[in-house]
């Protein structure tokens, strides 16, 4: 039987950006159920989202991408999906990539695929590089895109994150989650491509911040108890 | 004969204790966070009436100076109070979170029963 997938789209002001993503993944994956989660924007996305074709989530507030996902992964685990891919709402994501993901989570065995920017070439930022090696050490596993938010979720994986996704800025806690609740994972080489429109939201302020987040994850995700998978009847 | 400074002390810890009184019953204060605040105004008049006991826990402590004790002490109760309040709002900020996924999951239900056909 094939899987129930669902591919959430997480957005935050991303008005001018998310027909093209829907559109890019419709025409990638035609059968793929989408859902757009809403992280409280401010623009036109209100109104963009009814004329899309999609199921969407509304935040009323910005909650970040962690509990933006949390909501995404929680109905989708409420409404008998198996496996869950994350797509960004400013079109970095490829939508030809998502196959591989969803191949890599089936043929590899694993709870969770994670789209890798930079399997063939170094990340150019010295930041990433040097995470991406703090990362290895502590999950005892190679990662070389550490802050990747382009990943394909299996049952198991989703039941636990729909619960304890992390947030703030989430991607490296999330491999040492990850690794800390015995989820397999594997990494699969994607095409990294510029966003459609507009600025990216991290600025130097906010670089500073993550990194002392980040680095308190690497010393508490650890130590935290493991969670209990929830299933609901 | 009480001297000023336990006079000031003993008014100080019947006022803080009156506030905290006023406030639980005006509902401003739920009870579950009042009792952080009893302690302390309650510690405050023991010691305002009881001074010497103020000098044997000093002596205890080994601290020379009985008024630099209440100082010291003042300072690690506000510390503790403050670490309350961030695990307070720790708490509730994840509560918040919670909440507001689950109104999203919700609406977006409420969205699909509404535009569904209704049931004969």
């Amino acid at each position: 039987m094939k899987p129930a997938v669902l591919c959430v789209v997480v957005a935050h002001n991303e008005a001018p950006n998310l027909p093209l993503v829907v559109a890019d993944i419709r025409a990638q994956q035609k059968h793929l159920d989408i859902l757009v989660v809403d992280d409280g924007s401010t623009d036109r996305t209100i109104s963009v989202l009814p004329h899309l074709g999609v199921r969407w989530l509304q935040l009323p507030e910005r909650m970040g991408v962690g509990s933006a996902m949390r909501a995404g992964l929680r109905y989708a685990a409420r409404n008998g999906y198996d496996v869950v891919v994350r797509v960004d709402g400013d079109g970095q994501h490829r939508a030809d990539d998502i196959a591989a993901l969803l191949h890599a989570l089936d043929a590899r065995r694993a709870d969770v695929a994670v789209g890798s920017r930079y399997q063939i070439e170094q990340p150019v930022r010295r930041s990433q590089r040097l995470l991406g090696t703090v990362l290895s050490i502590a999950t005892r596993q190679r990662v070389t895109d550490p802050t990747s938010g382009f990943c394909a979720f299996g049952p198991r994986a989703m039941r636990m994150l729909a619960e304890h996704h992390p947030t703030g800025y989430p991607e490296p806690e999330l491999r040492l989650f990850v690794e800390r609740n015995a989820l397999s994972v594997v990494e699969v080489g994607v095409r990294s491509r510029p966003r459609f429109h507009g600025q990216t939201s991290l600025t130097a302020g906010r670089i500073i911040a993550t990194t002392a987040r980040v680095a308190l994850a690497l010393a508490i995700v650890p130590w935290r108890r493991r969670v209990q998978e929830v299933v609901r009847a | 004969m009480p001297d000023r400074v336990q006079l000031e002390t003993l008014v100080a810890s019947i006022g803080l204790l009156l506030a905290v009184f006023e406030l639980i019953r005006r509902r401003k204060l739920t009870e579950e966070y009042s009792f952080l605040w009893i302690l302390l105004g309650g510690t405050l008049f023991v010691v305002s009436i009881r001074a010497d006991m103020l000098a044997a826990a000093a002596r205890l402590a080994g601290v020379a100076n009985p008024a630099a004790l209440p100082l010291v002490v003042a300072v690690a109760a506000i510390l503790i109070v403050c670490l309350c309040l961030s695990v307070i709002v720790s708490r509730q900020r994840q509560q918040i979170e919670r909440l507001i996924e689950e109104t999203a999951i919700l609406s977006a239900e409420l969205r699909d029963l509404r535009s569904a056909p209704p049931v004969k």
